[in-house]
């Protein structure tokens, strides 16, 4: 499961989550949750080079920027297959970002 | 409402505190060190120095507020500014304007950082809480990974190719080798650039800036001033700043400049084909064309036919980053964002020895910095004047 913030006043769907509703400054959000959030590669980037020892040995990792369809931008891990411009299926995978902690 | 002119403000004194690749020493070694550079520069007491502009990302815990009691200033005017790569050109507006308003007479801008085994990492996973949040854990690839997805973007929107940031990279280099401050002086041809390791693709390792120890600074003050002193000057003729610019862009693919650019040239009275050299802030090169296009130099998307067309060594068609930039001289934490501005100024009072641009009269210096989430927020820019 994947959730994102909304702003209850305005509507607006925001990433990273924050207290507050960066469009209208509004305190009351909700978390709508989903299987996945589609969206599509803006970027992508192959990294060789991490400042975190932990993360050396699943080196190369692919990284992209990625819309969600709802509007905001995720800094995500991508498939190494997928490529700029494809549209994705965005999830939380917990095990890779714990690796990453 | 137009903003007001910056005359009869004089910038003088450009020092460096030389980089080196690492250091036991804290930030505030550097900056005290820097300091003592300016005094001696000037010919002044330490106690003349009114006003306090300071940069660093390593001082902390402290800021600029404990600097003053660890230096022994007891300054009228105080600006703790963390804004990166724009620092230098922020400091020099806030201290033109405090001098021209009386609020202080004679302001020393410093910047500088120290570099361990640690610094750089810790630095970074605690960069912003977005970041922290939302980018480090994801293969911790500091700024390399967040600027690759940025030159990526631009690759495929403009067409630019490694080619064209690496002539960037190469013309900096030769600059570099006549400057005896510039950590990187090895010779640097294409091939090389092309051949480096991959870091973050489509970023490879020379095309990032070696993080190192440093700083660098200035002072700001009355012209009046600076000529009962004896201090060769240089002028502003304008400068700008822009903040978290066109927030609604997808993708970075241009920075705050575009807003602000007419303003800058306006107040400069001149135009872009007027001036004899470009700094940019070139962390990556990707930026520096960001740059190019932002501030009229080229019209936005043409940044590599503008690098194919010039020639961007001392003697070329348009020097460009005429100490060898952040590429060859490291990136000293705060200090890169003084680092246009200082060689800027060292160009404009005849002072670049061996890599004198001949007749340089006039400079445009960009600035970029804090890269919070997935793109750059802090944008500036000046246009300065040989006297």
């Amino acid at each position: 499961m994947i959730r994102l913030q909304r702003c209850l006043d305005c509507g607006e769907a925001q990433y990273p989550p924050r207290e507050f509703c960066g469009a209208c400054l509004s305190s009351r959000l909700t978390w709508e949750t989903a299987e996945s959030l589609p969206g599509r590669v803006l970027a992508r980037t192959v990294l060789h080079h991490s400042n975190e020892s932990a993360m050396r040995p699943r080196l190369p990792l692919t990284l992209g920027l990625v819309r969600f369809d709802a509007g905001p931008v995720a800094v995500c891990f991508l498939a190494s297959t997928a490529a700029s411009g494809d549209c994705v299926e965005v999830r939380l995978n917990a095990e890779a970002l714990l690796e990453a902690a | 409402m137009s903003s007001q002119s910056y005359q009869k403000v004089a910038l003088c004194c450009p020092v460096t505190e030389p980089y080196v690749r690492r250091s036991e020493h804290g930030a505030a070694w550097f900056l005290a060190r820097t300091l003592r550079r300016l005094i001696d520069a000037a010919g002044i007491t330490k106690s003349t120095i009114d006003g306090l502009c300071v940069s660093s990302f390593t001082l902390p815990p402290d800021t600029a507020v404990g600097f003053t009691q660890q230096v022994g200033l007891s300054p009228r005017f105080l600006e703790w500014l963390p804004m990166g790569g724009a620092c230098g050109i922020i400091a020099l507006r806030r201290a033109a304007r405090a001098v021209q308003a009386g609020d202080a007479e004679i302001v020393a801008c410093i910047a500088g950082d120290t570099a361990n085994e640690t610094s750089f990492r810790d630095l970074l996973a605690s960069f912003s809480s977005f970041s922290r949040d939302a980018v480090y854990p994801y293969g911790a690839g500091g700024p390399n990974a967040s600027f690759a997805l940025i030159a990526d973007a631009y690759m495929r929107a403009t067409g630019a190719t490694r080619e064209d940031f690496g002539r960037l990279a190469v013309s900096q280099r030769a600059n570099a080798r006549r400057n005896p401050l510039a950590l990187l002086r090895a010779p640097l041809s294409l091939e090389e650039y092309l051949a480096a390791r991959p870091i973050s693709e489509p970023l490879h390792l020379l095309d990032c800036v070696m993080p190192c120890a440093g700083a660098d600074g200035f002072l700001v003050m009355p012209e009046k001033r600076a000529r009962a002193l004896k201090l060769p000057f240089v002028r502003i003729l304008g400068a700008i700043e822009r903040h978290n610019a066109f927030p609604g862009d997808p993708v970075q693919l241009r920075g705050g400049w575009a807003m602000d650019r007419d303003a800058l040239w306006n107040q400069a009275g001149i135009g872009p084909d007027d001036v004899q050299m470009v700094q940019t802030y070139d962390d990556y090169a990707v930026i520096s064309m960001l740059q190019f296009e932002g501030l009229g130099l080229c019209p936005p998307g043409e940044g590599p036919a503008f690098v194919r067309r010039h020639d961007f060594t001392i003697e070329g068609s348009l020097p460009h980053n005429t100490g060898g930039g952040q590429l060859s001289m490291g990136q000293a934490g705060a200090a890169g964002g003084y680092l246009g501005a200082v060689e800027a100024m060292r160009q404009l009072l005849g002072t670049a020895e061996g890599r004198q641009v001949p007749n340089a009269r006039h400079a445009l210096v960009g600035g970029f910095g804090m890269i919070n989430y997935d793109r750059g927020l802090c944008t500036a820019a000046t246009v300065l004047s040989a006297a």
